[in-house]
């Protein structure tokens, strides 16, 4: 029941997406326009900066996954549908999965976009690029949920521009210095087991986001 | 048979009550309107009723049951709420969001005729597949009269649901909400526009917070 509540919910927000096409084609352009701006900022004597690559690569994906999660009840609030929602037999958990689903999908999406625009405009290699991947999946859902959540919280709040990145970002920065630390590693040839401590930071922050997330979001839509 | 009632409803916000000992007495099959000054709480009551705020002192009870008791996505299948703002996805057509609102609240998959319902709210086929963002308040009004016909409730809660509409609309509105009624429906409608008093069983007025009985008519 509750993936197939997800499940219709993730397909009306998908419908909403392509129809309104104001989210991802956002996320994507201005990702690429951070990883410009870094990319000219970090030149040196006409040369990339190839040790930037962790730092610019996650926090490019920080800062444009911000912007999709500034749009991610958009849908809802614009016609009044959210209370409704939250009603139905849909209740709490699956509105929080579909809408983390579709920033998932967004920001994945965006990821596989940019990684290899990031590694030309730096001239940059990864020794494990697998090991990357997984971190950045890692990464990704930790910041699609932990920010779906926040999202959900601040919807009725009039600053939610400003708070979002202000509540979110140290939050999410125990992932962030994980992935940043393990790309970093790897573009350094470091071997894959030098990895194991960050992936696991990352694996177990996680797993609780995706335990408290749903707990905490169902307590505060309670009437 | 009492549907729904309240019980000593108290509501407070911003340290003053917006609903003082509110007693109600809904019967299945009715039809009450419920009139007031602007901010006299009319709205809140509907909330507090329908059980999306929980009153500071009293009880609502749905067959004589404790909203408090009965599990939320029951609730949403027995009563449904119209409100100010039309409760849609503006880039969805209309048939796309009376099926969603429609799914998300029935389990089975059975064949629902949402065309059917949308015709009954006088929206042609074409208007019936085109995005709602493109449509006027009263088209958006019509679509959110669809969504509480096909929830199949047998409480309706409607603020303002002559809202936007023209004559032809209003019409059909009045037409709808005495089908329903006949049907066993209970409607409790807030609103200012005077042609629905005629409609009702019932006129109440909320002053200061405390409901008061009016002649109907």
């Amino acid at each position: 029941m509750l993936w197939r509540l997800t499940w219709l919910l993730l397909q009306k927000d998908l419908r909403v997406a392509s129809r309104s096409r104001e989210v991802f084609g956002f996320m994507l352009l201005f990702a690429l326009l951070c990883v410009v701006v870094f990319a000219f900022s970090f030149l040196r004597e006409g040369e990339a900066a190839a040790a930037q690559v962790p730092g610019v690569l996650w926090v490019t994906l920080l800062f444009s996954g911000t912007v999709g999660l500034l749009r991610l009840f958009a849908a809802e609030e614009e016609g009044g549908a959210l209370a409704l929602v939250q009603r139905t037999r849909a209740g709490p958990h699956p509105l929080l999965l579909s809408k983390a689903l579709l920033q998932l999908l967004f920001s994945g999406v965006t990821t596989l976009l940019l990684l290899p625009v990031v590694l030309v405009f730096f001239d940059a290699r990864l020794a494990h690029p697998g090991l990357v991947l997984t971190a950045l999946a890692l990464g990704l859902v930790g910041q699609s949920v932990l920010g779906a959540l926040v999202a959900a919280l601040l919807v009725h709040v009039r600053l939610r521009e400003v708070l979002l990145p202000l509540v979110l970002y140290p939050l999410l920065a125990p992932l962030l210095i994980a992935g940043v630390r393990i790309t970093a590693l790897t573009q350094a040839g470091a071997p894959a087991e030098a990895l194991d401590g960050w992936l696991g930071l990352m694996l177990g922050y996680d797993a609780l986001v995706l335990v408290a997330a749903p707990w905490l979001h169902a307590r505060v839509v309670e009437p | 048979m009492i549907r729904l009632a309240a019980d000593a409803l108290g509501w407070a916000a911003g340290g003053r009550f917006v609903l003082v000992d509110v007693d109600l007495a809904l019967p299945a099959g009715s039809l009450t309107v419920l009139t007031g000054e602007n901010g006299a709480g009319k709205s809140t009551l509907l909330d507090v009723l329908s059980g999306n705020r929980t009153p500071a002192r009293g009880v609502v009870k749905l067959d004589g049951v404790p909203l408090a008791e009965i599990e939320p996505a029951h609730l949403a299948r027995r009563i449904a709420r119209l409100d100010h703002a039309p409760g849609l996805y503006l880039e969805l057509t209309a048939q796309e969001n009376v099926q969603l609102f429609r799914a998300l609240l029935h389990a089975e998959r059975g064949d629902f005729d949402v065309a059917a319902v949308l015709d009954q709210v006088g929206l042609d086929r074409r208007e019936q597949t085109r995005p709602v963002r493109s449509f006027s308040r009263g088209m958006l009004q019509r679509t959110a009269i669809a969504r509480v016909l096909a929830s199949q409730a047998d409480v309706w809660l409607l603020d303002e649901p002559s809202t936007g509409l023209d004559r032809a609309g209003c019409d059909l509105l009045a037409g709808l909400l005495g089908d329903a009624r006949d049907r066993g429906v209970t409607l409790l409608l807030a609103t200012h526009d005077p042609a629905l008093l005629p409609l009702a069983d019932r006129h109440l007025h909320l002053r200061h917070g405390h409901l008061v009985p009016s002649e109907v008519g």
